[in-house]
């Protein structure tokens, strides 16, 4: 007993000691086996979950991958999740611990725009890099949030390809746009009008409605004596674009409905009275992750499903493009990681010249000048019927 | 358009009656405004979905369960939240420990069942058509639960023990009334009165969380325009609402909607304090 006790000094030495050994020797060899910290922000409760859970089963699905073939140079990813809970109030609050007390590399998220509106201020004051796919368009900004990208449309390439088919393609003039009360909902609609004009079309009626309004047969019954030839519907709550589309098909009113990509979602459908409701229903989608004229997803799909099938990953209640961002942001971040670490400006410098990242979802690139990664032309319509596989058929007019 | 807002007035209207009556129920036989009276709805749109659609019960095996559901709420608010603080409640901590219950429920249902609408069945197996079994299932609940609730405070002993609580609960159990039990009793007759009302409305409404609050605040209007613990005002006022809200939504419709049926609401605070129905209660000093 008395051999191993010893005095205070002793201890204060031996712990310097051993100190000085930890930052001189063994430090380098820690840190480069430090894992990499993402901080994710997904909701994955509350009313704006179902994005947030279809992209964690493409997020998990990545970092699983990425740390069984030994993470990036040795270097594990930690992914730590915080559920937003639909709530800007707690996106803040978890930012606020993500980038305080677990000092994150990196932050994925939030993942719907109401909740980013309020975090990515925050992420940069902290000089925190940033990925987010959240499509209002004033949420990057070079000069504002240099340390911010986005891996999705904005909501101008959503409205421009949307405006386009109905405008352009189905040759509609007359449009009645809605939108629920979220800010999402709202920012659509005040972006939407005037682009519909700008194209030519004319825009007859345009409301923001509650979105738990039971009854919605008033506005479609205005939008019908507007003389509307087609609805362009902005929300991302199924009960909402449901209520819209059994509205329509209640008054047997053959307009087509065009906008959103939760028209076209499995929440969507199983809440419509008759499945033949979901005929003429257009939802915004992506070239990469949608079938072709001949029944075929792109390669790059294809080989990505078929990992899904195998790993029993569920695609029926979730949309193929949602796990393909959450996929292909983490091996964004990995990539960015592999070629030049997790410093913050190198980082920075990396995704300021990438070119071209090829994800499932689709190919990616920034400018030091522009932030929105996502190509305009594969952004596109699709027909909300065809869905298989979380993916669906090109609308028509889009041709192979 | 006329009989379009009438029907849809008339459902969502019995709907914020029924749960007025059961904010009512309760605070007769308490004294406590319970803020679980929406939550009360939502779980009785949710069971009945969960019940019929995901378990594959039988409609009317499904319809009782989901109002026993309800009723166990109902005793489980009464224990859990407002038995704890009805010695204070001068200080109204009722609002936090109900609103809190009301949370919690709302939550755990938002994880367990679904963040996203769900659908619910038709009850019956007939075509559509434009008086639809949407519109008349609220109205046929509101209707059996007033006649119910009249049989039951006229014709039962139950219910003049109910009532005797209602209005004196000092002198009731001055006359050897269990109070405790009849009201947890009253507790779980609301709660059957809110599960009612969701199952009901859940073709309208669908079998969704986030109806907790919409059922909470929309339900407590009729109560507060019909005057507190009065179920004829209730009704009237929640019909009202009702119809109100409809053609609000006809005629102005977006978001301007709620905001009318606000503006009435204040101004007929502003004129009439106690509600359209209510009288200010004599108080001894």
């Amino acid at each position: 007993m008395s051999k191993l006790s010893i005095t205070r000094r002793q201890a204060l030495k031996s712990a310097g000691a051993a100190a000085i050994a930890a930052s001189s020797v063994a430090k380098p060899a820690i840190a480069a086996k430090e894992p990499i910290l993402i901080g994710y922000l997904p909701a994955l409760t509350g009313p704006s979950s179902s994005t947030g859970v279809g992209m964690t089963r493409g997020a998990q699905l990545a970092v699983d991958e990425l740390n069984k073939a030994g993470g990036v140079d040795g270097r594990m990813i930690e992914l730590i999740v915080r559920d937003t809970q639909s709530d800007p109030t707690k996106a803040v609050n978890a930012t606020a611990e993500l980038t305080r007390s677990a000092k994150v590399d990196v932050i994925f998220g939030p993942l719907n725009s109401g909740e980013s509106l309020a975090v990515v201020p925050i992420l940069a004051r902290s000089n925190t890099l940033q990925i987010h796919p959240c499509w209002v368009d004033s949420l990057t900004d070079p000069k504002k949030y240099p340390l911010c990208y986005r891996n999705a449309p904005t909501n101008q390439q959503i409205g421009r390809a949307s405006n386009r088919y109905v405008v352009e393609v189905l040759k509609k003039k007359k449009i009645a746009i809605i939108s629920d009360t979220t800010g999402y909902g709202t920012s659509s609609l005040n972006a939407y009008v005037p682009m519909v004009k700008q194209m030519g079309g004319e825009v007859v009626y345009q409301a923001s409605v509650d979105a738990a309004n039971p009854d919605l047969k008033p506005e479609i019954l205005r939008m019908q004596a507007a003389g509307a030839e087609a609805i362009m519907p902005w929300s991302v709550n199924a009960g909402f674009l449901s209520r819209i589309i059994n509205t329509r098909g209640q008054m047997v009113w053959d307009v087509p409905i065009c906008g959103q990509t939760t028209l076209g979602s499995g929440q969507t459908q199983q809440l419509l009275e008759k499945p033949e409701y979901w005929a003429k229903v257009y939802p915004n989608n992506f070239r990469p992750v949608c079938y072709d004229s001949t029944g075929k997803l792109p390669e790059r799909a294809r080989v990505f499903v078929d990992r899904l099938h195998t790993l029993k990953i569920d695609m029926g209640d979730t949309l193929l493009w949602w796990i393909g961002v959450g996929y292909d942001t983490l091996y964004m971040i990995a990539e960015a990681a592999k070629a030049v670490g997790t410093d913050t400006k190198a980082m920075e410098g990396y995704y300021n010249k990438m070119k071209k990242f090829a994800g499932v979802y689709g190919d990616i690139s920034f400018t030091p000048e522009n932030h929105d990664g996502y190509p305009d032309d594969e952004v596109v319509m699709v027909e909300a019927n065809s869905l298989k596989d979380g993916a669906f058929n090109l609308a028509p007019g889009y041709g192979v | 358009m006329v009989l379009s807002i009438v029907l849809s007035g008339l459902a969502i209207g019995c709907v914020y009656a029924l749960i007025g009556i059961a904010y009512n129920v309760m605070y007769s036989a308490s004294r406590v405004f319970s803020f679980t009276a929406g939550t009360l709805g939502m779980i009785g749109g949710v069971l009945g979905s969960l019940f019929i659609l995901r378990m594959g019960l039988p409609v009317w095996a499904g319809f009782i369960l989901a109002l026993v559901g309800g009723a166990l709420l109902g005793v489980v608010t009464e224990i859990v939240a407002v038995r704890p603080v009805l010695k204070s409640l001068d200080q109204h901590l009722y609002v936090l420990s109900t609103l809190a219950l009301a949370l919690i429920v709302q939550q755990f249902t938002a994880i367990e069942w679904s963040t996203d609408a769900q659908p619910f069945p038709r009850i019956f197996n007939i075509e559509r058509n434009s008086f639809d079994q949407q519109y008349w299932l609220p109205m046929i609940a509101c209707v059996v639960v007033i006649v119910g609730l009249e049989l039951l405070y006229r014709r039962t002993l139950v219910g003049h023990a109910f009532r005797a609580i209602a209005e004196d609960n000092y002198a009731a159990r001055a006359l050897g009334l269990p109070e405790r039990n009849l009201r947890m009793a009253s507790y779980a007759l609301a709660g059957v009165i809110g599960a009612l009302a969701g199952f009901a409305s859940g073709q309208m409404l669908l079998a969704f969380f986030a109806n907790a609050p919409l059922l909470t605040f929309y339900g407590f209007v009729p109560v507060a325009l019909g005057g507190m613990g009065n179920n004829r005002g209730a009704v009237v006022a929640g019909l009202v609402l009702g119809l109100f809200q409809q053609a609000a939504n006809f005629l102005v419709g977006g978001i301007f909607a709620s905001v009318a049926v606000f503006t009435v609401f204040i101004l007929v605070l502003l004129a009439r304090p106690d509600g359209l129905a209510g009288a200010s209660a004599g108080r001894r000093v």
